[in-house]
């Protein structure tokens, strides 16, 4: 049976991890270590045998509390790799300058977090057990809200992946403004990639109000039961559309820069 | 409503829920939102990374360097050597009642655990599995408990409890004679001799 989590939901209860999780953990258990670390060598998500870096996290804590340092230097070794593919995606050479360093200091950051939790009043890793590519996506943005680069440059992502969803009236009509009226370009899988990583570079609070208006929220509203944007963030509406404003402006001239 | 809630809901623990959450649109946001309007900016943002997460690009062409493996280690081996200055005690957030129902559910009378608490006892002759269950009980991870057990002895100030022996630092004793002389039951000693097995 595989530890349950340190953090207690709302009812006090220990968090639970997904089931595929568990069930993952379960299976991995019953292997011994040299297994185990075969299991995790894989770094590709194609393969068949990928561990998911959830397990890995776990086996991490695991090997940490049971005092096998050297499973310990191994499995760390592997989810650095781990992260450090992922930043070559999220955090460039063509998106940013001086890249490699920022990439670098990230890691060494996740390095001193997994040292907190090994001493640990905190349980800091356990998000990273339960939804490990959005903890740690967290976890990059605030480090670099600390020491990224001023000025982010944007490059085309690759096309795979993200199904469909429903972009509010308002993005896309302003999306189809960006281009000079082409809507089609809307349906452009790459130009959704871009749009989304264009999005994701704006100040923090402009970034809520175009993700809060994607999710259909709206603005404001005379009916005082309705959860608006202003209500979220607590500003005035005019505040709101002012952000809302500005990120248009900067997601126009950066998509146009790029078209 | 004044019933204070058994801990503070951190923000991570929300987050970790939301993102369990078998959908994460509007509704799911507003009933977060409203629910802890403290962290209602954290739960703005990850919902958006939701909406968007971008797709993780399989990229094995790129080789992360060995030497950046190398640098993060080195951070986690002096970040790991230096822990924060002091070592928390874990008894110390608890008060009279919250300590004595502590003995309780650990099963064992209110004078062996404070000769726990006050590092009466060796550390080293603590069986794993006591600790383990304390920490367990305490919320803390067997870690931050061992590290405090292992500190000098001493009187925690602040804490008062009647107890039938005149309290002194004195010099350590071992697990077995704590559980020999702390007014334990038969039931009880054999429980926590079980323990060192």
């Amino acid at each position: 049976m595989p530890e349950p989590l340190k953090s207690k939901d709302k009812h006090g209860a220990p968090f639970t991890r997904p089931p595929e999780i568990e069930d993952c953990l379960a299976r991995l258990e019953s292997l011994n270590a040299a297994a185990r670390l075969q299991a995790f060598a894989s770094g590709s998500r194609k393969s068949s045998g990928y561990v998911p870096s959830e397990a890995l996290t776990y086996f991490l804590r695991l090997a940490h509390a049971t005092g096998a340092k050297d499973e310990f230097k191994q499995i760390f070794g592997l989810l650095m790799k781990r992260v450090g593919q992922s930043l070559f995606a999220t955090v460039s050479d063509g998106r940013m300058a001086e890249a490699q360093g920022i990439r670098e200091e990230i890691m060494g950051r996740f390095a001193e977090r997994i040292a907190k939790d090994c001493n640990g009043r905190f349980a800091m890793l356990d998000f990273f057990e339960v939804r490990f590519d959005l903890a740690f996506a967290r976890f990059r943005k605030s480090a670099l809200r600390q020491i990224g680069p001023s000025s982010v440059l944007t490059e085309p992502l690759s096309t795979d992946g993200e199904e469909g969803q429903d972009i509010s009236r308002e993005v896309e009509e302003a999306a189809a403004d960006f281009l000079g009226g082409d809507p089609q370009k809307i349906d452009d899988p790459a130009f959704r990639l871009e749009l989304d990583a264009a999005i994701d570079a704006l100040p923090d609070d402009q970034r809520r109000v175009v993700g809060l208006l994607r999710q259909g929220f709206q603005i404001d509203s005379k009916d005082p039961n309705i959860m608006t944007i202003a209500k979220m963030l607590q500003c005035d509406e005019r505040t709101v559309r002012n952000r809302r404003d500005r990120a248009y402006k900067t997601l126009k001239s950066v998509l146009q820069e790029d078209a | 409503m004044s019933t204070p809630k058994p801990f503070a809901v951190d923000e991570e623990s929300v987050l970790m829920a939301f993102s369990m959450e078998p959908s994460h649109g509007r509704e799911t946001l507003e009933r977060y939102i409203t629910e802890y309007p403290q962290h209602a900016t954290a739960l703005i943002d990850c919902s958006i990374d939701l909406l968007h997460e971008l797709p993780v690009a399989d990229v094995s062409a790129t080789e992360v360097p060995n030497s950046a493996v190398d640098k993060a280690w080195q951070r986690f081996e002096r970040a790991v050597q230096q822990p924060d200055a002091e070592v928390a005690n874990p008894f110390a957030k608890l008060n009279t009642s919250s300590f004595k129902s502590l003995a309780r559910s650990l099963d064992v009378s209110n004078l062996f655990l404070m000769r726990v608490r006050d590092r009466a006892i060796r550390a080293a002759t603590i069986p794993a599995r006591f600790v383990e269950k304390l920490a367990s009980e305490l919320g803390a991870t067997v870690q931050a408990v061992g590290a405090y057990l292992q500190g000098p002895p001493g009187m925690v100030s602040g804490q008062a409890f009647r107890s039938s022996v005149k309290p002194s630092v004195g010099e350590q004793i071992t697990f077995d004679q704590a559980v020999a002389t702390s007014q334990l039951t038969p039931e009880q000693q054999a429980t926590l001799k079980a323990l060192s097995d």
